[in-house]
């Protein structure tokens, strides 16, 4: 009984181990790809932005090409690029 | 942008990257550091870490350096060619004209390799031929207006956070709604005809 019982403690503190190297060398990989993080900057817009705002822009007719295009039909449209002058919204396009 | 994809992407198995240049933090927005943040995105979305990524890893973490910028694009044309994946770029001429070189040959070397994948960018009208040059035969381009009812609605959304509500009444509101649009349509009339 004890002898079982700890085989079943020293299985789970294997698996315990494993499980951590993997995570760890995935956080470690994935910090040294890139030292930026956009993603603060992002809540950040979301929470200052106001809803339906650019709203014409994704009835378009260039958005919606833009958006169901693919290798198949040429890559010609690949890249949507929006300009504006300052102020205008491009950022808050929902 | 980004949320409409998102919430688009569930079901199309697709992958979103995005990035906001910002001249206030233009020295450390380097292309490798830029394309990283785009390719730590989409790994961080998948399952696993692609084999072709954890050996680069292996291969170069030793220098205590980050990745090059060719093996960035590398592994990002491999990544992007897998699964549908939506790259959004903010505020492109906010980045430093050097590096601006750099990130659109890369951006064109990923779509060399997987044409499927969708790039949206955002800028000032001023930076449009260059964009169009770097990335030759690839670019719709649209411009973007403060429109009416955009401003419409974003008055009123700031109008309703006002502090002090009791200073406006309905006359006043009314009026900030009717004239600032109006006053800024007629500068962007006035604006237009100067151009022609």
């Amino acid at each position: 009984m004890s002898q079982s019982f700890s085989h079943n403690v020293n299985s789970l503190n294997t698996n315990y181990t494993v499980n951590f190297t993997v995570a760890d060398d995935r956080s470690n990989i994935l910090a040294w790809l890139s030292p930026l993080d956009p993603s603060s900057r992002h809540q950040d817009i979301r929470d200052r932005r106001v809803e339906i705002v650019g709203e014409w822009l994704l009835q378009t007719e260039e958005f919606r090409n833009w958006q169901a295009g693919s290798g198949e039909d040429g890559s010609d449209n690949a890249v949507l690029f929006c300009s504006g002058n300052p102020g205008v919204g491009k950022t808050y396009i929902r | 942008m980004i949320d409409t994809l998102c919430d688009q992407a569930g079901d199309q198995n697709s992958t979103i990257a995005f990035f906001y240049f910002d001249f206030t933090v233009q020295k450390g927005q380097s292309p490798a550091n830029t394309m990283g943040s785009l390719l730590k995105q989409v790994v961080g979305g998948l399952e696993e870490i692609p084999e072709e990524v954890s050996q680069t890893y292996q291969k170069q973490k030793k220098g205590g350096r980050g990745p090059q910028l060719s093996d960035i694009v590398k592994m990002l044309q491999t990544t992007s060619s897998k699964a549908r994946t939506f790259i959004c770029i903010d505020a492109i001429d906010e980045c430093v004209p050097e590096y601006r070189v750099k990130l659109l040959d890369s951006l064109n070397k990923i779509l060399q390799n997987s044409p499927g994948t969708r790039i949206f960018v955002t800028g000032r009208p001023h930076i449009r031929p260059e964009i169009e040059k770097r990335l030759l035969g690839r670019v719709t381009s649209l411009s973007i207006n403060a429109e009416r009812d955009d401003m419409i609605r974003y008055l009123e959304s700031r109008l309703e956070e006002d502090t002090t509500p009791d200073a406006m009444d309905g006359i006043l509101k009314a009026e900030i709604l009717r004239k600032i649009p109006e006053r800024i349509s007629e500068m962007y009339v006035l604006w237009k005809q100067h151009l022609r």
